[in-house]
Protein backbone atom coordinates (compact mmCIF):
# COMPACT_ATOMS: atom_id res chain seq x y z
CA UNK A 1 0.00 0.00 0.00
CA UNK A 2 2.94 2.42 0.69
CA UNK A 3 4.29 2.04 -2.72
CA UNK A 4 1.24 3.37 -4.34
CA UNK A 5 2.04 6.71 -2.80
CA UNK A 6 5.31 8.41 -4.58
CA UNK A 7 6.35 11.59 -4.44
CA UNK A 8 5.29 12.50 -7.89
CA UNK A 9 1.80 10.95 -8.26
CA UNK A 10 -0.23 10.63 -11.02
CA UNK A 11 -3.93 11.88 -11.23
CA UNK A 12 -5.32 8.57 -10.87
CA UNK A 13 -3.59 7.62 -7.46
CA UNK A 14 -4.70 10.64 -5.55
CA UNK A 15 -8.21 9.99 -7.12
CA UNK A 16 -7.93 6.27 -5.62
CA UNK A 17 -7.09 8.23 -2.42
CA UNK A 18 -9.85 10.28 -2.31
CA UNK A 19 -12.15 7.62 -3.00
CA UNK A 20 -10.93 5.60 -0.43
CA UNK A 21 -11.33 8.13 2.14
CA UNK A 22 -14.32 8.34 0.83
CA UNK A 23 -15.74 4.66 1.44
CA UNK A 24 -14.00 4.90 4.58
CA UNK A 25 -16.33 8.50 5.27
CA UNK A 26 -19.22 5.77 5.14
CA UNK A 27 -18.42 2.86 7.20
CA UNK A 28 -17.50 5.38 9.88
CA UNK A 29 -20.71 6.78 9.54
CA UNK A 30 -22.26 3.84 10.07
CA UNK A 31 -19.85 2.74 13.07
CA UNK A 32 -21.10 5.21 14.70
CA UNK A 33 -24.82 4.96 14.28
CA UNK A 34 -24.04 1.32 16.07
CA UNK A 35 -22.61 3.32 19.09
CA UNK A 36 -18.76 1.88 18.21
CA UNK A 37 -16.91 5.15 18.34
CA UNK A 38 -13.50 3.34 18.92
CA UNK A 39 -14.02 1.21 15.48
CA UNK A 40 -14.88 4.14 13.71
CA UNK A 41 -10.97 6.16 15.44
CA UNK A 42 -9.43 2.68 14.18
CA UNK A 43 -11.14 2.52 10.36
CA UNK A 44 -10.11 6.19 10.17
CA UNK A 45 -6.50 5.62 11.22
CA UNK A 46 -6.11 2.74 9.15
CA UNK A 47 -4.66 3.08 5.72
CA UNK A 48 -4.20 6.79 6.29
CA UNK A 49 -2.06 8.27 3.01
CA UNK A 50 0.83 9.31 5.13
CA UNK A 51 3.69 9.84 2.01
CA UNK A 52 1.33 11.83 -0.13
CA UNK A 53 1.85 15.59 -0.40
CA UNK A 54 -1.20 16.57 -1.69
CA UNK A 55 -3.09 18.87 0.77
CA UNK A 56 -6.48 17.24 -0.39
CA UNK A 57 -5.91 14.38 0.59
CA UNK A 58 -4.55 15.09 3.74
CA UNK A 59 -7.44 17.33 4.55
CA UNK A 60 -9.78 14.48 3.24
CA UNK A 61 -8.39 12.03 5.54
CA UNK A 62 -7.91 14.58 8.67
CA UNK A 63 -12.05 15.64 8.48
CA UNK A 64 -12.92 11.76 8.63
CA UNK A 65 -10.50 11.31 11.57
CA UNK A 66 -11.96 14.78 13.53
CA UNK A 67 -15.19 12.92 12.94
CA UNK A 68 -14.33 9.94 14.61
CA UNK A 69 -11.97 11.28 17.44
CA UNK A 70 -15.01 14.00 18.65
CA UNK A 71 -17.11 10.90 18.98
CA UNK A 72 -15.22 9.08 21.60
CA UNK A 73 -16.56 9.70 24.49
CA UNK A 74 -14.24 6.86 26.49
CA UNK A 75 -10.82 7.47 26.08
CA UNK A 76 -9.36 5.17 28.71
CA UNK A 77 -11.04 2.42 26.74
CA UNK A 78 -10.37 3.49 23.34
CA UNK A 79 -6.41 3.20 23.89
CA UNK A 80 -6.47 0.29 25.78
CA UNK A 81 -8.07 -1.10 22.58
CA UNK A 82 -6.10 0.21 20.33
CA UNK A 83 -3.15 -1.53 18.46
CA UNK A 84 0.52 -0.06 19.12
CA UNK A 85 1.22 0.59 15.55
CA UNK A 86 -1.50 3.26 15.73
CA UNK A 87 -0.16 5.26 18.36
CA UNK A 88 2.13 7.54 16.30
CA UNK A 89 -0.32 8.31 13.90
CA UNK A 90 -2.79 9.38 16.07
CA UNK A 91 -0.74 11.65 17.87
CA UNK A 92 0.35 13.12 14.31
CA UNK A 93 -3.54 13.49 14.30
CA UNK A 94 -3.81 14.93 17.75
CA UNK A 95 -1.00 17.65 16.90
CA UNK A 96 -3.19 18.88 13.75
CA UNK A 97 -5.94 18.93 15.81
CA UNK A 98 -4.45 21.26 18.23
CA UNK A 99 -3.29 23.49 15.62
CA UNK A 100 -6.93 24.32 14.91
CA UNK A 101 -7.65 26.19 17.48
CA UNK A 102 -11.27 25.60 17.73
CA UNK A 103 -12.48 24.90 21.04
CA UNK A 104 -13.92 21.59 21.52
CA UNK A 105 -11.92 19.96 19.45
CA UNK A 106 -8.69 21.47 21.45
CA UNK A 107 -10.56 19.99 24.42
CA UNK A 108 -11.24 16.72 22.83
CA UNK A 109 -7.62 16.43 21.58
CA UNK A 110 -6.02 17.19 25.02
CA UNK A 111 -7.96 14.76 26.81
CA UNK A 112 -7.08 11.59 24.14
CA UNK A 113 -3.12 13.36 24.06
CA UNK A 114 -3.00 12.77 28.21
CA UNK A 115 -4.01 9.05 27.76
CA UNK A 116 -2.04 8.61 24.80
CA UNK A 117 1.14 9.65 26.54
CA UNK A 118 0.75 7.60 29.33
CA UNK A 119 -0.08 4.82 27.10
CA UNK A 120 2.78 5.60 24.47
CA UNK A 121 5.75 7.80 26.01
CA UNK A 122 7.42 10.54 25.43
CA UNK A 123 8.70 8.93 22.46
CA UNK A 124 5.86 8.87 20.28
CA UNK A 125 5.30 12.63 20.66
CA UNK A 126 8.84 12.68 19.21
CA UNK A 127 8.24 10.51 16.47
CA UNK A 128 5.25 12.44 15.71
CA UNK A 129 6.98 16.24 15.50
CA UNK A 130 9.82 15.11 14.36
CA UNK A 131 8.39 13.02 10.95
CA UNK A 132 8.78 15.24 8.20
CA UNK A 133 8.47 12.40 5.79
CA UNK A 134 4.96 10.76 7.01
CA UNK A 135 2.90 13.63 7.69
CA UNK A 136 -0.92 14.21 8.15
CA UNK B 1 23.97 -5.31 38.73
CA UNK B 2 23.53 -1.84 38.19
CA UNK B 3 25.96 1.46 38.92
CA UNK B 4 29.22 0.43 40.53
CA UNK B 5 30.70 4.04 41.08
CA UNK B 6 29.82 7.19 40.78
CA UNK B 7 32.32 10.25 40.16
CA UNK B 8 31.69 13.83 40.26
CA UNK B 9 34.35 15.33 38.47
CA UNK B 10 33.70 18.61 37.12
CA UNK B 11 29.40 20.52 36.16
CA UNK B 12 29.80 19.15 32.60
CA UNK B 13 31.74 16.57 30.62
CA UNK B 14 32.08 16.31 26.67
CA UNK B 15 33.51 13.33 26.68
CA UNK B 16 35.62 10.61 28.52
CA UNK B 17 38.46 7.72 27.82
CA UNK B 18 40.01 5.46 29.88
CA UNK B 19 43.72 4.47 30.62
CA UNK B 20 44.92 0.79 29.53
CA UNK B 21 44.76 -0.38 33.17
CA UNK B 22 41.56 1.36 33.66
CA UNK B 23 43.72 3.62 36.20
CA UNK B 24 43.26 6.59 35.05
CA UNK B 25 40.37 8.84 33.22
CA UNK B 26 40.70 11.48 30.77
CA UNK B 27 37.79 13.80 30.02
CA UNK B 28 36.80 17.37 28.66
CA UNK B 29 35.51 19.46 31.43
CA UNK B 30 32.98 21.01 28.64
CA UNK B 31 36.37 23.23 28.07
CA UNK B 32 39.15 23.72 25.43
CA UNK B 33 41.23 21.44 28.25
CA UNK B 34 41.60 17.37 28.84
CA UNK B 35 41.93 16.82 32.59
CA UNK B 36 43.29 12.88 33.54
CA UNK B 37 42.73 11.73 36.65
CA UNK B 38 44.00 8.77 38.58
CA UNK B 39 42.25 6.80 41.35
CA UNK B 40 44.29 6.48 44.68
CA UNK B 41 42.94 4.27 46.81
CA UNK B 42 39.47 5.59 46.94
CA UNK B 43 40.66 9.16 45.98
CA UNK B 44 41.08 10.52 42.70
CA UNK B 45 43.73 13.21 42.23
CA UNK B 46 44.23 15.58 39.17
CA UNK B 47 47.63 14.31 37.36
CA UNK B 48 47.20 16.15 34.34
CA UNK B 49 45.89 19.10 32.53
CA UNK B 50 46.24 19.13 28.17
CA UNK B 51 45.36 22.14 27.11
CA UNK B 52 46.49 22.55 23.24
CA UNK B 53 42.86 23.05 21.83
CA UNK B 54 41.53 26.39 21.74
CA UNK B 55 38.03 25.04 21.62
CA UNK B 56 35.78 22.28 23.17
CA UNK B 57 37.52 19.54 23.20
CA UNK B 58 34.70 16.80 21.63
CA UNK B 59 36.14 13.56 21.08
CA UNK B 60 38.97 11.99 22.96
CA UNK B 61 40.04 8.16 22.73
CA UNK B 62 42.55 6.14 24.34
CA UNK B 63 44.24 3.59 22.77
CA UNK B 64 44.59 0.16 24.41
CA UNK B 65 48.04 -1.18 22.91
CA UNK B 66 49.42 1.26 22.14
CA UNK B 67 48.87 4.11 24.71
CA UNK B 68 48.46 7.36 23.24
CA UNK B 69 45.82 9.90 23.60
CA UNK B 70 43.97 11.51 20.45
CA UNK B 71 42.04 14.48 20.68
CA UNK B 72 39.67 16.58 18.19
CA UNK B 73 38.26 19.76 18.60
CA UNK B 74 36.00 22.45 17.71
CA UNK B 75 39.26 24.12 16.64
CA UNK B 76 39.14 22.17 14.07
CA UNK B 77 42.63 20.49 14.90
CA UNK B 78 43.69 17.44 16.51
CA UNK B 79 46.65 15.81 18.71
CA UNK B 80 47.93 12.65 19.51
CA UNK B 81 49.56 12.43 22.89
CA UNK B 82 52.34 10.30 23.96
CA UNK B 83 53.32 9.61 27.18
CA UNK B 84 57.04 10.22 27.78
CA UNK B 85 57.74 9.92 31.03
CA UNK B 86 55.54 12.36 33.75
CA UNK B 87 54.62 14.61 30.52
CA UNK B 88 51.91 13.87 28.13
CA UNK B 89 53.70 15.29 24.87
CA UNK B 90 51.37 17.02 21.81
CA UNK B 91 51.57 15.97 17.95
CA UNK B 92 49.44 17.97 16.06
CA UNK B 93 47.80 16.19 13.27
CA UNK B 94 46.84 18.27 10.57
CA UNK B 95 43.29 17.50 9.32
CA UNK B 96 42.76 20.22 6.75
CA UNK B 97 39.25 20.73 7.57
CA UNK B 98 37.40 24.06 7.57
CA UNK B 99 34.54 23.27 10.09
CA UNK B 100 35.01 21.29 13.50
CA UNK B 101 35.82 18.23 14.42
CA UNK B 102 33.42 16.34 16.27
CA UNK B 103 33.97 12.79 17.04
CA UNK B 104 37.36 10.11 16.90
CA UNK B 105 37.85 7.03 17.15
CA UNK B 106 41.16 4.53 17.18
CA UNK B 107 41.05 1.38 14.37
CA UNK B 108 41.68 -1.75 15.94
CA UNK B 109 44.74 -2.00 15.59
CA UNK B 110 45.17 1.26 16.13
CA UNK B 111 47.77 2.25 13.47
CA UNK B 112 44.57 4.78 11.90
CA UNK B 113 41.90 6.87 13.73
CA UNK B 114 39.02 8.31 12.35
CA UNK B 115 37.81 11.92 12.64
CA UNK B 116 33.97 13.01 12.04
CA UNK B 117 33.52 16.70 10.86
CA UNK B 118 30.88 19.26 10.72
CA UNK B 119 32.37 19.66 7.29
CA UNK B 120 30.34 16.72 5.84
CA UNK B 121 33.87 14.97 5.81
CA UNK B 122 35.54 12.66 7.52
CA UNK B 123 39.30 12.28 7.85
CA UNK B 124 41.63 9.07 8.23
CA UNK B 125 45.04 9.41 9.82
CA UNK B 126 47.92 7.30 9.58
CA UNK B 127 51.14 7.46 10.79
CA UNK B 128 54.21 7.85 7.97
CA UNK B 129 57.11 6.73 9.80
CA UNK B 130 59.98 8.00 7.21
CA UNK B 131 58.57 11.79 7.80
CA UNK B 132 57.11 11.36 11.05
CA UNK B 133 54.13 12.64 11.33
CA UNK B 134 50.38 12.08 10.90
CA UNK B 135 48.97 12.14 7.67
CA UNK B 136 45.54 12.59 6.90
CA UNK B 137 42.76 11.31 4.05
CA UNK B 138 39.77 12.92 3.68
CA UNK B 139 36.49 10.88 2.54
CA UNK B 140 34.57 14.41 1.09
CA UNK B 141 31.81 12.89 -0.64
CA UNK B 142 28.35 11.60 -0.18
CA UNK B 143 27.61 13.03 3.52
CA UNK B 144 25.20 15.85 3.05
CA UNK B 145 25.48 16.91 6.41
CA UNK B 146 28.02 17.06 9.70
CA UNK B 147 29.14 13.28 10.60
CA UNK B 148 28.09 12.47 14.09
CA UNK B 149 29.41 10.07 15.02
CA UNK B 150 32.54 6.88 13.50
CA UNK B 151 32.89 3.19 14.49
CA UNK B 152 35.34 1.09 13.04
CA UNK B 153 34.70 -2.56 12.21
CA UNK B 154 37.32 -4.95 13.61
CA UNK B 155 38.83 -5.75 10.04
CA UNK B 156 40.24 -2.37 10.55
CA UNK B 157 39.11 -1.42 7.29
CA UNK B 158 35.43 -0.66 7.24
CA UNK B 159 33.91 2.33 8.63
CA UNK B 160 30.15 3.64 9.26
CA UNK B 161 29.29 7.05 10.05
CA UNK B 162 26.17 8.33 10.98
CA UNK B 163 25.00 12.09 10.45
CA UNK B 164 22.43 14.67 10.77
CA UNK B 165 21.29 14.04 7.16
CA UNK B 166 19.80 11.41 8.89
CA UNK B 167 21.85 8.37 6.79
CA UNK B 168 24.21 6.05 8.17
CA UNK B 169 27.27 4.98 5.96
CA UNK B 170 30.12 2.70 5.61
CA UNK B 171 33.05 3.17 3.76
CA UNK B 172 36.36 1.78 3.25
CA UNK B 173 39.62 2.81 4.67
CA UNK B 174 41.67 1.19 2.79
CA UNK B 175 45.11 2.73 2.50
CA UNK B 176 48.03 1.20 0.46
CA UNK B 177 51.10 0.48 2.96
CA UNK B 178 49.15 0.14 6.23
CA UNK B 179 46.55 -2.31 5.56
CA UNK B 180 47.24 -5.45 4.51
CA UNK B 181 45.31 -7.28 1.74
CA UNK B 182 42.81 -10.02 2.83
CA UNK B 183 42.53 -12.83 0.39
CA UNK B 184 38.58 -12.59 0.48
CA UNK B 185 38.06 -8.87 0.30
CA UNK B 186 36.60 -7.86 -3.18
CA UNK B 187 37.73 -5.03 -5.73
CA UNK B 188 35.24 -2.55 -4.00
CA UNK B 189 36.76 -2.77 -0.17
CA UNK B 190 40.35 -2.07 -1.77
CA UNK B 191 39.54 1.72 -2.77
CA UNK B 192 39.76 4.25 -0.11
CA UNK B 193 36.61 6.06 0.26
CA UNK B 194 34.55 3.82 -1.80
CA UNK B 195 31.27 4.03 0.31
CA UNK B 196 30.03 0.32 0.96
CA UNK B 197 26.02 1.12 1.36
CA UNK B 198 24.12 3.62 2.76
CA UNK B 199 20.57 3.30 5.33
CA UNK B 200 18.60 5.44 5.24
CA UNK B 201 16.23 4.24 8.27
CA UNK B 202 16.03 7.18 10.15
CA UNK B 203 14.45 10.73 8.91
CA UNK B 204 15.94 12.64 12.07
CA UNK B 205 19.81 12.99 13.11
CA UNK B 206 21.66 9.81 13.47
CA UNK B 207 23.76 9.18 16.22
CA UNK B 208 25.99 6.94 17.89
CA UNK B 209 26.84 4.36 15.23
CA UNK B 210 28.67 1.08 16.61
CA UNK B 211 29.20 -2.41 15.28
CA UNK B 212 29.15 -5.64 17.19
CA UNK B 213 32.42 -7.60 18.28
CA UNK B 214 31.75 -9.64 15.39
CA UNK B 215 31.63 -7.31 13.05
CA UNK B 216 27.85 -8.50 11.69
CA UNK B 217 25.49 -6.27 13.01
CA UNK B 218 25.43 -2.50 12.58
CA UNK B 219 23.55 -0.60 15.14
CA UNK B 220 22.63 3.08 15.67
CA UNK B 221 20.38 5.59 17.07
CA UNK B 222 17.50 7.98 15.78
CA UNK B 223 17.01 11.19 17.20
CA UNK B 224 13.25 10.78 16.69
CA UNK B 225 13.83 7.86 19.52
CA UNK B 226 14.34 4.67 17.69
CA UNK B 227 17.16 2.28 17.62
CA UNK B 228 18.01 0.77 14.30
CA UNK B 229 19.97 -2.81 13.90
CA UNK B 230 21.15 -3.86 10.90
CA UNK B 231 22.27 -7.40 9.55
CA UNK B 232 24.99 -8.26 7.76
CA UNK B 233 25.55 -4.83 6.06
CA UNK B 234 27.55 -5.68 3.39
CA UNK B 235 25.56 -7.87 1.46
CA UNK B 236 22.21 -8.89 2.28
CA UNK B 237 21.50 -6.12 4.55
CA UNK B 238 18.22 -6.74 7.12
CA UNK B 239 16.48 -3.50 9.14
CA UNK B 240 15.12 -3.73 12.30
CA UNK B 241 13.98 -0.03 13.55
CA UNK B 242 12.61 -0.19 17.37
CA UNK B 243 10.42 2.57 18.68
CA UNK B 244 11.78 3.43 22.45
CA UNK B 245 9.12 4.67 24.88
CA UNK B 246 10.93 7.44 25.72
CA UNK B 247 13.37 10.20 24.76
CA UNK B 248 16.16 9.63 22.41
CA UNK B 249 19.50 7.81 22.56
CA UNK B 250 23.19 9.28 22.26
CA UNK B 251 25.12 6.62 22.42
CA UNK B 252 25.27 3.23 21.57
CA UNK B 253 27.53 0.02 23.31
CA UNK B 254 27.66 -3.50 22.02
CA UNK B 255 28.20 -5.95 25.31
CA UNK B 256 27.71 -8.52 22.98
CA UNK B 257 26.64 -9.74 19.61
CA UNK B 258 23.04 -10.13 21.76
CA UNK B 259 23.82 -7.20 24.06
CA UNK B 260 23.17 -3.56 23.18
CA UNK B 261 23.30 -0.66 26.10
CA UNK B 262 21.72 2.61 24.92
CA UNK B 263 22.33 6.09 26.32
CA UNK B 264 20.56 9.05 26.47
CA UNK B 265 18.18 12.01 27.63
CA UNK B 266 16.61 9.54 29.54
CA UNK B 267 19.63 9.72 32.01
CA UNK B 268 19.37 6.24 32.41
CA UNK B 269 21.13 3.32 30.33
CA UNK B 270 18.42 0.70 28.11
CA UNK B 271 19.60 -2.59 27.77
CA UNK B 272 18.51 -4.28 24.39
CA UNK B 273 18.66 -7.89 23.69
CA UNK B 274 18.36 -9.97 20.59
CA UNK B 275 16.71 -13.36 20.93
CA UNK B 276 17.92 -16.72 19.13
CA UNK B 277 16.30 -15.85 15.63
CA UNK B 278 17.96 -12.33 15.95
CA UNK B 279 15.15 -10.44 16.72
CA UNK B 280 16.23 -7.50 18.71
CA UNK B 281 13.73 -5.62 21.44
CA UNK B 282 13.71 -3.23 24.48
CA UNK B 283 14.84 -5.57 27.78
CA UNK B 284 14.87 -2.89 30.88
CA UNK B 285 15.90 0.34 32.29
CA UNK B 286 19.97 -0.37 34.23
CA UNK B 287 19.17 1.97 36.48
CA UNK B 288 17.09 1.66 39.69
CA UNK B 289 14.49 4.88 40.04
CA UNK B 290 13.62 5.43 43.39
CA UNK B 291 10.25 6.87 41.80
CA UNK B 292 7.39 3.63 41.26
CA UNK B 293 7.29 2.98 37.17
CA UNK B 294 3.71 3.12 35.47
CA UNK B 295 1.35 4.53 38.07
CA UNK B 296 3.71 7.91 39.58
CA UNK B 297 4.77 8.22 35.98
CA UNK B 298 1.51 9.10 34.67
CA UNK B 299 1.49 11.55 37.52
CA UNK B 300 4.51 12.91 36.82
CA UNK B 301 3.39 13.20 33.16
CA UNK B 302 0.37 15.03 34.18
CA UNK B 303 2.11 17.45 36.65
CA UNK B 304 4.15 18.42 33.40
CA UNK B 305 1.59 18.85 31.27
CA UNK B 306 -1.23 20.08 33.81
CA UNK B 307 -1.24 23.75 32.88
CA UNK B 308 -1.78 22.43 29.78
CA UNK B 309 -4.74 20.11 30.36
CA UNK B 310 -6.37 21.89 33.10
CA UNK B 311 -7.08 25.23 31.56
CA UNK B 312 -7.35 26.14 28.20
CA UNK B 313 -6.45 29.75 28.90
CA UNK B 314 -2.76 31.11 27.67
CA UNK B 315 -0.58 30.50 29.96
CA UNK B 316 2.06 32.74 30.07
CA UNK B 317 5.24 31.18 32.29
CA UNK B 318 7.42 28.65 30.18
CA UNK B 319 7.56 26.21 32.84
CA UNK B 320 5.20 23.00 31.41
CA UNK B 321 7.90 20.53 30.94
CA UNK B 322 9.79 18.68 33.76
CA UNK B 323 13.49 19.44 33.10
CA UNK B 324 15.56 19.50 35.92
CA UNK B 325 13.67 17.22 38.39
CA UNK B 326 16.30 14.99 40.69
CA UNK B 327 14.79 11.66 39.22
CA UNK B 328 16.66 9.56 41.86
CA UNK B 329 19.13 7.82 39.69
CA UNK B 330 22.92 7.79 38.67
CA UNK B 331 22.79 10.25 36.15
CA UNK B 332 21.14 14.17 36.40
CA UNK B 333 21.18 15.19 33.12
CA UNK B 334 21.71 13.76 29.45
CA UNK B 335 24.51 10.96 29.19
CA UNK B 336 25.94 11.42 25.79
CA UNK B 337 29.23 9.14 25.97
CA UNK B 338 29.50 5.17 27.05
CA UNK B 339 32.80 3.86 27.15
CA UNK B 340 33.68 0.02 27.77
CA UNK B 341 35.97 -1.24 30.16
CA UNK B 342 36.86 -4.80 29.63
CA UNK B 343 38.33 -7.21 32.78
CA UNK B 344 42.17 -8.89 31.00
CA UNK B 345 40.84 -12.56 30.16
CA UNK B 346 37.66 -11.71 29.68
CA UNK B 347 35.92 -12.64 26.03
CA UNK B 348 32.46 -10.82 26.76
CA UNK B 349 31.94 -7.50 28.17
CA UNK B 350 30.16 -6.20 31.34
CA UNK B 351 31.49 -3.33 32.72
CA UNK B 352 31.36 -0.22 31.11
CA UNK B 353 31.38 3.58 31.85
CA UNK B 354 29.13 6.78 31.06
CA UNK B 355 29.51 10.25 31.11
CA UNK B 356 26.96 13.07 30.92
CA UNK B 357 26.08 16.57 30.97
CA UNK B 358 25.55 16.79 34.76
CA UNK B 359 29.68 16.05 35.11
CA UNK B 360 29.39 12.59 36.24
CA UNK B 361 31.26 9.54 35.27
CA UNK B 362 29.43 6.62 36.51
CA UNK B 363 30.62 3.16 35.89
CA UNK B 364 28.11 0.37 35.41
CA UNK B 365 28.84 -3.20 35.91
CA UNK B 366 26.04 -6.11 35.01
CA UNK B 367 25.79 -10.13 34.38
CA UNK B 368 25.28 -11.06 30.73
CA UNK B 369 23.59 -13.87 30.39
CA UNK B 370 25.64 -16.19 27.96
Amino acid sequence: MAAEEEYLEAEENLEAIITRIEHKSRKIETLLKQSKPVDALKTALEGSALKTRDERCKSANWIVVHRAMMAIKDVDGMISSLDPEYYDILMKYLYRGLATGDRPTCDQCLRIHEKLTEKAGLGCILRSLSDTVNTV
Amino acid sequence: MAAVAVHQFAECITCHAWSPDQSMVAFCPNNSEVHIYKLFGEKWEKMHVLSKHDQIVCGIDWSLKSNKLVTVSHDRNSYVWSQEGTEWVPTLVILRLNRAALCVQWSPKENKFAVGSGAKSICICYYEQENNWWVSKLIRKRHESSVTSVAWHPDNILLATTSTDGKCRVFSTYIKGVDSKEPESSSSDLKFGEQIAQLDLSVTWAFGVRWSPSGSILAYAGHNSMIHFIDDVKSNPSAQSIPLRDLPLRDLLFLSDRVVVGVGFDCNPMIFTADDTGLWSFTKYLDQRKAAPSSSRGSQLSEAFGKLYGTSKQVPSNDTVEPSKPRGGAHENCITCIVPLWKRGNTTLCRFSTSGLDGKVVIWELDIPK
